[in-house]
């Protein structure tokens, strides 16, 4: 897995690539840490490279999403592939984000 | 058509093939399969004396192609064989390399080469790439157009010696494919494959090879479904289920992933079923090993000989099945913990179709039929 942040027009952009697991969710808790730390509300999460979600992945997503609803922002997830976003219909977690395609 | 009798072969002090009789009928598709380094290949290689057989005798046709009176060149005419690494001629464009021995060694003329060259890469799915060179083709490619000049020669029986086995797995079924097409088309083929279900699928018999001798061999449905001897019954138990042990939480999520997908691949799973299938093995983990009293509950499965994970898939219904047991010590796998967002729980129960925890002797087991 890999994660690059980048602020860009005032929203902190997540781009995750590769797979979210038991195995990589310490890894991503750690690399998302100065997020939930940090003041910045808007949150977009782009999982156009992403492959892979395990419930490990999907708790901390949540985690995410309380914390910039929590500084009245919002997390947004963009180009997340129809396979991965089966998962979020599956736990009913898609009622729970914003999901948007980018226009590239 | 090919008669073996005693065929044996020596590498040095190293017995690798030992007194093999067998008789192979115009018509007939043969998959070798067993263990490596159990002579398959060598079998095949000895058939058209690629290795000189240390003893035995072999008939094409009724005529014995180890005595030295007969012309071999003709009668090795009579077998083509496809290699595993394909053994193209790399500086000859494709049209070339199939009609290189029919103008050479059949004295067709070209235009008659070139023409019989052109309909058998039609056949193989590659008339566009008359003029590249192998090395701008893909394995899979590569693979076809040494079908296709194995054809060139018009031989009576074609050898295949593990003819995917060097391929990238996204292109082991076009060659599979080829074959498949030549098999109904009536050609003879002994085939060394690690490709079971295409073994399965294509064969008229099936010589299971171990310890140097035809082991067992019978229908597709004798050797795959009723193996009647205790290394094929074995083997073939290895082929369809993946096991695998685990002590305690520490165990190697890389290599159980990586085992799951091996297994996944070789049986040609899609990438839905492999990424439920992860999420199955990952889920019940998860429920197991992290949620309630972890601590407890590792000291429990590490004291108790750990767990142990079958996976199994039929190839007749395509069905995907999990098991995972523990001793009974540990109470439940699937840990309901009243305290807890379910996510685990809520997510096994929409990638399966069967869910359902036992216990029984001794053991606590829970399976699973995946969607």
């Amino acid at each position: 897995m890999e994660v690059k942040i980048e602020i860009i027009e005032g929203c902190t952009l997540v781009k995750i690539a590769g797979r979210l697991d038991t195995a990589t969710a310490g890894e991503f808790e750690k690399a998302i840490a100065p997020i939930l730390e940090g003041t910045m509300q808007h949150v977009i999460l782009d999982c156009a490279d992403f492959t892979y979600i395990s419930s490990s992945g999907l708790r901390l997503f949540l985690v995410l999403q309380k914390s910039a609803l929590a500084k009245g922002g919002k997390l947004s997830i963009r180009d997340m592939s129809a396979e991965i976003k089966s998962i979020f219909d599956m736990t009913g977690f898609s009622s729970l984000f914003t999901f948007e395609q980018s226009n590239v | 058509m090919i008669k073996v009798e005693q065929l044996s072969k020596k590498f040095g002090e190293l017995t690798v093939l030992k007194e093999i009789n067998i008789e192979i009928k115009k018509g007939e598709i043969i998959s070798i399969i067993g263990p490596s380094g159990t002579g398959k290949s060598t079998f095949l290689r000895c058939l058209n004396l690629l290795e000189k057989p240390s003893g035995g005798k072999i008939f094409i046709d009724e005529v014995d192609i180890m005595d030295t009176k007969n012309d071999l060149n003709h009668l090795r005419q009579k077998m083509g064989m496809v290699f595993q690494n394909f053994n193209l001629f790399e500086h000859l464009s494709v049209i070339d390399n199939l009609t290189i021995g029919p103008i050479k060694l059949l004295n067709k003329d070209k235009k008659e080469a070139v023409a019989k060259a052109r309909e058998l890469l039609q056949l193989v799915g590659l008339a566009a790439k008359e003029d590249a060179f192998p090395d701008e083709l893909s394995g899979g490619q590569q693979q076809r157009v040494a079908i296709a000049r194995c054809l060139s020669m018009e031989p009576e029986i074609i050898l295949f010696d593990e003819p995917t086995s060097a391929l990238d797995p996204t292109m082991v079924s076009e060659v599979l494919g080829v074959i498949r097409r030549l098999a109904s088309n009536g050609m003879t083929m002994a085939i060394v494959t690690h490709e079971m279900k295409f073994a399965r699928d294509v064969s008229t018999r099936v010589l299971y090879m171990d310890e140097g001798i035809i082991y067992e061999e019978g229908t597709p449905e004798q050797i795959f479904d009723h193996p009647q001897k205790e290394k094929t019954i074995s083997f073939i138990r290895r082929i369809r289920n993946f096991s695998y042990h685990i002590a305690d939480n520490l165990y190697d999520f890389y290599d159980l992933r990586a085992g799951i997908e091996n297994f996944a691949n070789k049986h040609f799973f899609g990438p839905k079923e492999i990424n439920n299938l992860n999420l199955a093995v990952e889920e019940t983990l998860q429920l197991c090993f992290v949620e309630g009293n972890a601590a407890e509950r590792n000291r429990i499965i590490r004291d108790h000989g750990g767990i142990e994970i079958m996976l199994s898939f039929a190839e007749q219904t395509r069905a995907i099945s999990l098991s995972f047991a523990a001793d009974e010590a540990l109470g439940t796998i699937l840990n309901p913990v009243e305290e807890t967002d379910g996510l685990s729980r809520i997510i096994l129960s929409g990638i399966t179709e069967q869910l359902e925890e036992t216990l029984s002797d001794g053991k606590v087991m829970v399976t699973m039929t995946l969607k």
